[in-house]
């Protein structure tokens, strides 16, 4: 038998024979290696998640014309678009406004693609429900409460087209917006509607763009599309590129430190039960240190069993560890979390170098000492 | 006997048990930092969220459906004139002095921030705009002898200014960034601007130009007794924005939005005394005469959402973080009985009862665990303090609740911790453990 099989023996039985106390050092890694890529795994798809729950603040960046021009046009925030990533961006949606009158009372209509305005201002509450029929009118709480309408009814609405003449049509209330400022005092109708009322298309006064990114990425991105598209003046919503910016880089640092002190108190909680399972076997170490062994292939044998372990552990951890971070961003974002595999390394390398850690101090301390002192139980 | 047998023990194995000790004490510092955090998380990423801007905006009851037509005629271009007079006609007002009420109601300490409005329309070297009065750092003495410092200068605080911040007793002005190029004008310049009729007439001094990203960049901001005595309105305001420390909405609170009059009376009393949106706003209205309080959607929605999920993500984190830390002590005091198997076969074979040894052993670890979790608790407290402190620059305010809900977990995670562990040594045969097998 060389000395390669019997060292493989020796750790194969090793492992086989003290089966309840390498399955109590496995769980302790095991459950470290799950805290330690859970955690990770969180911290860093963090800022994503919630750049997402902060998009219910509304549009990040408004199109508006460039230069002298009062609107924009529709195939030029085409281009832009197109010029948006595309996997992070939530809508666009393009608003122009006329003045018509109703009942002698003038009013501002909004013209605009409401499946994009449910996706850039989720925050609108609208009673009844939003335009689909051509003739549908969504008006706002203020105009609802002045007029006493009510959805299901009808309002008259008058205009002049762009050639000066006078429109008349009936339209039907779908619902009535509340939002707490400006749009509660508006009217809105679908853009094609409106369209084809004025006799004018492709055109818009303002375009609300909202894109899950941070401050730097819109700048940049706003940039490009004022090079590319030269029709546009891309302009950042301040209030809440800004404000995202502060609150999620606190959230992120509330979770990273977090992450640091569950981390560091985990691992320690591994080292220990890894050199309580270790110290018991002082008389192990005295023994084979009596019948001749040396100190290295003591320390061998011992690295060699908690890398077996640790290098199983931290392969059961990644597995936990996923399903830990899936588990906590389901239930939070009701999104599946994006894995990064280079953690997958970083957490089994982190479990062997804790492991060995733990080992080697108890085995160290063990081979220090006389044999029979370590038999006698001293 | 028992006594001396425990004492016995713990002397004995001052290692094997400091080690549980202070295991336990790092799983307990961790419950007690992750606890203190994740209970105060809310109030302070609320904080964070005020940098949003105003959640609530004041108006006069009734009028502000016109004041924004007022605003449509203008851009309209047909027939400005008359109905420009006759929207400032029909203007309702809010008084200026009433104000202060808003910080003695029963929320008092949850509205963080106000500022009133008052717009005019001004000629500046011959070219049409908006002069907006407003408070930009205005020192307020409440009747109940407290001082407030409220205005522009904390509500907006996403603004980038370029010189100084105007004062609220000075003939300055603050100007939007295009207003500025539009006029030509910058920080230090001055220029006169007068109502459209000609009667009021002031010369202004530029403090700052302001980049807001938003409608502001177009207007002119400056202080509200300008524009008071400009156009002859003492003591009016037209709106006033305020930014106010909310609970994320229920059903109770989305009931009593629609009519707080639908409610029971216990029902009524809970809406009344929760920091909802809706009884803020019922409460301002109640104290500020002729005035209609409406929640800003975008922003107080918004808030709702980010707060819910926050608190939702730090309760998950703890959680799983403390099953984590429960199952590593229950896992180590597993370890460290089987340590002992042979004192244990002993204790046994000289004719101890599994039960009696069971009781020993508990009593030594559920001694040891309270020293190390007591020492533990206060290493979180240092922890949480810690987080709270790098993270939001303020102390984090760890409730009471705390103590017990540790302490309850430290028995509990002992106890189960221990429970394969005793069920083992009551097991153990005697003869077998001590031959070494």
């Amino acid at each position: 038998m060389t000395k390669r099989q019997m060292y493989m023996k020796m750790l194969l039985s090793s492992l086989l024979r003290r089966r309840s106390r390498m399955t109590v050092a496995l769980l302790a890694i095991a459950i470290g290696a799950t805290v330690l890529l859970g955690m990770m795994t969180i911290t860093y798809d963090i800022p994503r998640q919630m750049g997402r729950e902060f998009r219910s603040y509304g549009a990040n960046m408004v199109f508006v014309a460039s230069g002298k021009d009062a609107m924009l046009k529709l195939t030029d925030v085409e281009k832009a678009a197109a010029l948006l990533p595309q996997e992070s961006l939530l809508g666009v949606a393009p608003y122009r406004y006329e003045a018509v009158r109703s009942n002698m009372q003038p009013y501002t209509v909004a013209g605009t693609l409401f499946d994009q305005v449910k996706k850039t201002s989720p925050y609108w509450n609208v009673e009844g429900g939003w335009p689909s029929e051509e003739n549908e009118l969504l008006i706002g709480s203020d105009v609802a409460e002045f007029t006493r309408l009510a959805p299901g009814n009808t309002m008259t609405i008058t205009g002049r087209d762009a050639r000066q003449r006078r429109f008349n049509r009936e339209m039907t209330i779908s619902g009535v917006v509340r939002t707490g400022s400006v749009e509660d005092g508006f009217l809105f109708m679908r853009l094609d509607t409106m369209e084809r009322l004025t006799g004018r298309s492709g055109e818009a006064e303002v375009v609300e763009v909202s894109i899950a990114a941070n401050e730097a990425e819109l700048s940049a991105l706003a940039a490009r599309i004022r090079e590319r598209v030269p029709g546009i003046t891309p302009r950042l919503v301040k209030r809440v590129t800004q404000s995202e910016t502060s609150v999620l880089s606190k959230l992120q640092a509330l979770v990273t430190l977090v992450t640091l002190v569950v981390l560091v108190l985990t691992m320690i909680c591994v080292a220990t039960t890894m050199m309580t399972v270790v110290m018991e076997r002082r008389k192990e170490i005295g023994l084979k240190k009596a019948i001749g062994a040396e100190n290295r292939s003591i320390v061998a044998e011992f690295l060699g069993e908690g890398l077996c372990l640790a290098i199983l552990g931290g392969l059961l951890g990644v597995v936990f560890g996923w399903g830990f971070a899936q588990t906590i961003s389901m239930n939070v974002f009701g999104r599946s979390i994006t894995f990064n595999f280079a953690l997958v390394p970083v957490t089994i390398l982190t479990s062997v170098v804790v492991t060995a850690a733990a080992c080697l101090i108890p085995v160290r301390r063990a081979t220090d000492v006389e044999p029979a002192l370590v038999l006698r139980g001293e | 006997m028992f006594c001396q047998m425990l004492k016995g023990a713990l002397m004995r194995q001052k290692g094997k048990l400091s080690m549980i000790a202070f295991t336990m004490a790092l799983g307990v510092s961790l419950a007690t930092a992750m606890l203190g955090v994740m209970m105060d998380v809310g109030d302070k990423v609320n904080q964070e969220l005020k940098t949003y801007g105003a959640n609530l905006s004041v108006v006069p009851r009734g009028t502000s459906f016109l004041s924004e037509l007022y605003e449509l005629e203008e851009e309209d271009g047909e027939d400005t004139a008359p109905n420009a007079a006759n929207a400032q006609k029909a203007e309702k007002y809010l008084a200026e002095d009433e104000l202060v009420k808003m910080k003695m109601i029963f929320w008092a300490f949850n509205i963080v921030d106000f500022a009133p409005f008052l717009e005019t329309a001004a000629v500046v070297g011959g070219q049409p705009v908006t002069l907006v009065g407003t408070w930009f750092d205005k020192h307020l003495d409440l009747p109940t002898g407290e001082s407030v410092d409220t205005g522009m200068k904390r509500l907006k605080s996403w603004w980038d200014v370029t010189g100084e911040w105007c004062r609220d007793d000075e003939d300055g002005a603050m100007l939007g960034q295009n207003l500025a190029a539009k006029l030509g004008l910058k920080a230090g310049d001055f220029f006169e601007a007068a109502t459209p009729d000609g009667a009021g007439r002031k010369r202004l001094e530029v403090r700052a130009i302001v980049n807001s990203g938003g409608k502001e960049d177009d207007q002119a901001f400056v202080p509200l007794r300008l524009v008071q005595d400009m156009s002859n309105r003492p003591g009016l305001v037209q709106r006033v924005d305020v930014s106010a420390l909310t609970t994320p909405e229920n059903d109770l609170a989305r009931r009593a939005a629609q009519d707080p009059n639908s409610l029971s009376r216990k029902e009524w009393d809970t809406w009344y005394c929760t920091a909802y949106i809706s009884s803020i706003a019922y409460q301002i209205e109640e104290v500020v005469t002729g005035s209609r309080a409406k929640p800003v959607l975008q922003v107080a929605e918004s808030e709702g959402a980010i707060l819910r999920k926050t608190q939702l993500l730090m309760l998950l984190l703890t959680v799983l973080s403390l099953i984590c830390s429960a199952l590593a002590i229950s896992n180590l005091v597993t370890a460290s009985v089987m340590e002992r198997s042979s004192e244990i076969g002993l204790l046994k074979a000289i004719g101890a009862t599994g039960a009696a040894v069971a009781l020993l052993i508990l009593t030594e670890i559920v001694l040891t665990s309270m020293l190390g979790g007591t020492a533990g608790y206060f290493v979180g407290l240092g922890f949480a303090q810690i987080i709270g402190r790098t993270v939001f620059g303020s102390a984090i305010a760890v409730k009471g609740l705390v103590v017990p809900l540790v302490a309850i977990l430290v028995l509990l995670v002992t106890l189960l911790g221990s429970l394969p562990a005793v069920r083992m040594l009551l097991s153990l045969r005697p003869t077998e453990v001590l031959h070494g097998r």
